[in-house]
């Protein structure tokens, strides 16, 4: 971990090579980089840097080396736990400005980007041809491509085409003293070590990703798009279990709660039923050929599950409401309350019943509202925690009523976290998840890459020797 | 490294509404909506950053200092965020309060001050624009502007490149209607607006007649004055307000089941006189009822019932003007509209929801942003393969045509009223 701090020389040889508009140290400036989406810790970094080029990146990785300073890489700031807070890192490096696409090859099915592009943007370059770019975080129109990599994001459509790590083929990345490596290849299938896989989900802690090759997959060739509603989350969840014992994979199989439909029908009144328990969203696609023998199927399993109702979207416009719907779910509980953290565990799908009692347990217990809306196809949870920042005493207990949760998940053999990543938000679950061994071994597989831990220190690995109950966190603004 | 801080008990009042802040969850999907932030891609020119440094100011986190400041000036205010947002924030309310502290916190330089006194004291009296431009209208008629903007400072020139050419009108207007509406038809009156029925009347005049034609009655405000949005985004509350309460008092007069505007910026500030009049008792009630009753023009139109119309061949994009779009909700009919003339292909540009950088008057208090972001949108227009391009706001008209102008471009730039005229010429 480094002590060491910006003194004017540095600031000046930072700037030489970025050029002034490349470089952010004033105060006010600085406040707004204090925190990302996971708001309740909240530190500003002393200097920001927008590099446009690998080249400024690594040079100021080389500079900021040589005078040991650490650093934390940003994209859009759009994470949920933490993953930028600037901790012991005086330099926030954000990819904002690295945001070109810079090779589509529609024959061999790939393209290359900077790490800064906007995922949805992605899409939008190639979807005239009648391709896309497959993870599809809810924060898509936002969230870029370094920060889906350092996060291995998935979306709802991961039930059918895997996380961020089953898309990227090649990466360049800057390493922490400033050499700039290329892992992977262009071939899909690679031998030795799979290095681009130690990167994907570092969260930050193996260097700086500069450039990108992802796969491109063929938009199919039709949709089916279902919403089932139901009395309440068991039986929802109960049809989740069903449809996929049936044999029929969805390309996405998504649920939302009753809190969830609520918020979501006030801010986009796209006729979800609001006296339903529950609803779930099941896409089908593929060839036209079969899809509406599927989605009777499916929805007939999702009567005999118990369903009040089975509605297929009539077109395509109904559909893009209903996903609409879904993406903007966690933004529409903004109208709920003045906060919420929202928490990402993961269990086998045939726990998510019993999951779903524990949360609604835990919210009677904590006195505080939890909504859900989650990828029920892969059973990974997204609990809602609402609170109010300006009470002390809620942020505790949303704190606390989060790790219950998790902790839940992985007694029923599931996991602390899905697609949101480590950051500080789940530091203090490590332990609950690993042995000292397996963090050990992390930490030297870390070491190749960062042997000085300035790469994002203090994320993911929790400090050896710091206490498993991190009671409270750091640098918690409300308390 | 910050020091933790505290929310204190006792937010600073006035910085905008507190409450509503809390709208904001920080998620950051708003970013890439927002002009400012795609220009210069930092935070604190993104929705996110914005309302963050309100927050802060409001807990009494940092004080208002010049980077505060600038970053809050350089939003137009194009509300593209509130679009955006899955929160629901209301952003506008949120950046017209933070302007008013401003106003009253912050002194700002003597260039900027006369830049936004000059502007508020011509702009929203028409006589007063008039008479300004009475000399330039000469200038206009022997073609002589170029060699005024060489011999004048920079910013007056750069000024007179945005104004557009002060010839006699040659816009085409409407035919008037020739049968009497029927007398229970519904009533609309056309806000005429300072600015625009100094330099953009035919937008006016072509509103009416269409509405004339389509089958309404078109009643006439007595008098008009200016809306107050110019006021209101400038951090000036009580002389909006002002103005809001002459323009309750003249539209409830008027009588009009529905009003219009052919500058989206005045509709959305009518739109919202509920809201901004919603303390003073002897005004809100009436203030609600005139916000009610705002509609555009296309969707008037589209709801009269439909007439032959005549071919008229070209191709055309639409620019979204950024109130009828992301104030009013406004996007599909202004199309239908246009798609229903035989001969009219539309070709959608991208980024067709961006700001123009036009915005009131911040192209005149903030040129190199609205500089950059005219840019954009010409590139896009260029791109798209248009003849013309069409849109429901001369603000818009104005930058857009100026920048088309600097390119050599033939791009025509038509506001939609006057469009339809000409079409049906
Ligand atoms: C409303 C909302 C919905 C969301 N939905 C989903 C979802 O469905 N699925 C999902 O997986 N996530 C979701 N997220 C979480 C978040 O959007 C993802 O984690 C996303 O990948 C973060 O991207 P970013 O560019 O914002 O990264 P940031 O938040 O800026 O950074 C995230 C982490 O990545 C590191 N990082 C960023 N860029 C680089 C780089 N170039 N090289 C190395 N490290 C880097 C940072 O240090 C940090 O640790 C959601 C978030 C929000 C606010
Ligand atoms: S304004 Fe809306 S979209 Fe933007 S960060 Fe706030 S809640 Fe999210
Ligand atoms: S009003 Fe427009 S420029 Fe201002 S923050 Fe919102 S999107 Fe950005």
């Amino acid at each position: 971990m480094s002590t060491s701090t910006i003194d004017r020389k540095l600031l000046d040889e930072l700037r030489e090579i970025l050029g002034a508009d490349g470089i952010v140290s004033r105060a006010t400036e600085l406040k707004v980089y204090e925190c990302d989406g996971w708001t309740v810790e909240k530190s500003a970094p002393d200097v920001l840097l927008l590099p446009r080029s690998t080249a400024q990146l690594s040079a100021i990785l080389a500079a900021l080396h040589r005078r040991g300073i650490a650093f934390v890489p940003r994209g859009a700031g759009t994470g949920l736990s933490g993953g930028c807070l600037s901790l012991n890192a005086p330099a926030m490096i954000c990819t904002s400005k690295m945001n070109r696409i810079l090779e589509i090859d529609f024959d061999n099915r790939r393209v290359e980007a900077e790490s800064g592009v906007v995922n949805l943007h992605v899409t939008n370059a190639v979807k005239s041809k009648g391709y896309f770019y497959a993870p599809d975080p809810s924060s898509q129109v936002a969230c870029t491509i370094g920060g889906n990599i350092a996060e291995n994001s998935g979306g709802p459509h991961t039930l059918k085409y895997g996380v961020t790590t089953n898309h990227v083929l090649a990466l360049e990345v800057v390493l922490p003293d400033g050499e700039v490596v290329e892992l992977g290849g262009p071939a899909e299938e690679r031998c030795g070590y799979d290095l681009v896989g130690a990167v994907v989900g570092a969260e930050g802690t193996a260097g700086i990703v500069t450039r990108a090759t992802l796969k491109l997959m063929r938009e199919p060739e039709n949709h089916r798009t279902l919403l089932a509603a139901f009395p309440d989350a068991d039986t929802a969840t109960r049809a989740v279990s069903m449809i996929i014992a049936s044999g029929i994979v969805p390309a996405a199989l998504e649920m939302m709660d009753q809190l969830i439909i609520r918020a979501v029908e006030e801010a986009f009144n796209v006729g979800l039923p609001l006296d339903a328990g529950a609803v779930l969203i099941i896409e089908l696609e593929g060839l036209e050929a079969g899809l509406t023998t599927y989605a009777d199927e499916v929805a007939k399993t999702a009567n005999l599950a118990g369903a009040s109702s089975v509605r297929l979207a009539r077109d395509e416009a109904e559909r893009a409401l209903l996903w609409k719907a879904r993406k903007r779910a966690f933004g529409a509980v903004g109208r709920l309350a003045p906060n919420y953290a929202t928490q990402d565990g993961v269990v086998p799908r045939t726990c998510l019943p019993r999951i779903l009692r524990v949360i609604a347990e835990v919210s009677r217990r904590y006195d505080l509202r939890i909504g859900n809306v989650f990828h029920a196809g892969d059973g990974n949870l997204h609990p809602i925690i609402l609170y109010d920042e300006r009470e002390p005493d809620q942020v505790r207990r949303a704190i606390d009523a989060g790790r219950e949760i998790l902790k839940a998940c992985i007694d029923m053999g599931g996991s602390l976290t899905g697609e949101h990543g480590i950051g500080v938000e789940k530091l203090g679950e490590m332990p609950l998840m690993f042995s000292p061994d397996d963090l050990r071994v992390m930490t030297e597989l870390r070491h190749v890459f960062d042997p000085m831990e300035r790469s994002n220190p203090g994320k993911v690995i929790p400090q050896p020797g710091a206490c498993v109950e991190v009671a409270a966190p750091r640098r918690q603004v409300p308390i | 490294m910050a020091a933790p801080s505290l929310i204190p008990l006792n937010p600073v009042r006035g910085v905008s509404d507190y409450d509503l802040l809390f709208d904001c969850v920080h998620c950051g999907l708003c970013a890439e909506a927002c002009p400012t932030y795609i220009v210069t891609r930092c935070e604190m020119d993104s929705p996110r950053g914005r309302i963050y440094l309100m927050k802060s100011l409001a807990e009494g986190r940092m004080g208002l200092d010049d980077d505060a400041v600038r970053h809050f000036d350089l939003c137009p205010g194009c509300r593209g965020c509130e679009t955006a947002c899955p929160s629901g924030v209301h952003y506008g309310r949120l950046i017209e309060g933070a302007r008013l502290l401003v106003e009253q916190n912050h002194r700002r330089s003597f260039v900027d001050r006369f830049k936004r006194r000059a502007i508020g004291a011509i702009f929203p009296y028409p006589h007063r624009l008039r008479m300004l431009l009475a000399p330039l209208k000469l200038v206009d008629r022997f073609g002589l502007r170029p060699v005024l903007g060489a011999v004048l400072p920079r910013m007056i020139h750069d000024w007179l490149d945005l104004l557009p050419p002060l010839e006699p009108d040659l816009r085409p207007l409407a035919a008037k209607a020739t049968i009497a509406p029927r007398t229970d038809a519904p009533a609309v009156v056309v806000h005429r607006g300072c600015v625009a029925q100094v330099l953009a009347n035919s937008e006016n005049l072509n509103s009416e007649r269409l509405l004339g034609a389509a089958g309404y009655r078109v009643v006439q405000l007595e008098p008009t004055s200016c809306c107050g949005a110019l006021d209101l985004h400038s951090g000036n509350g009580s002389r909006a307000r002002d103005f809001a309460r002459a323009n309750v008092r003249a539209l409830k007069n008027a009588g009009a089941d529905a009003i219009v505007s052919a500058a989206s910026g005045c509709s959305v500030a009518i739109a919202e006189y509920g809201d901004l009049l919603k303390d003073e008792p002897e005004f809100a009630e009436d203030a609600r009822a005139v916000s009610s009753k705002v509609r555009d023009l296309s969707s008037l139109l589209l709801d009269a019932p439909a007439r032959p119309k005549r071919e008229f061949r070209c191709r055309v994009t639409y620019h979204d003007a950024c109130h009828l779009v992301h104030g009013l909700g406004v996007r599909e009919a202004p199309r239908k509209l246009l798609a229903s003339i035989p001969g009219v292909t539309i070709v959608e540009m991208t980024e067709s929801e961006l700001c123009c950088g036009s915005a009131g008057s911040y192209n005149l208090t903030e040129p190199a942003m609205a500089r950059d972001l005219a840019r954009r949108k010409a590139d896009n227009i260029i791109a798209a393969g248009a003849d013309y391009v069409v849109l429901a706001n001369p603000g818009c008209e104005f930058q857009i045509a100026a920048e088309l102008r600097r390119r050599g471009s033939k791009i025509k730039v038509v506001h939609l009223a006057d469009f339809l005229a000409m079409a049906s010429q």
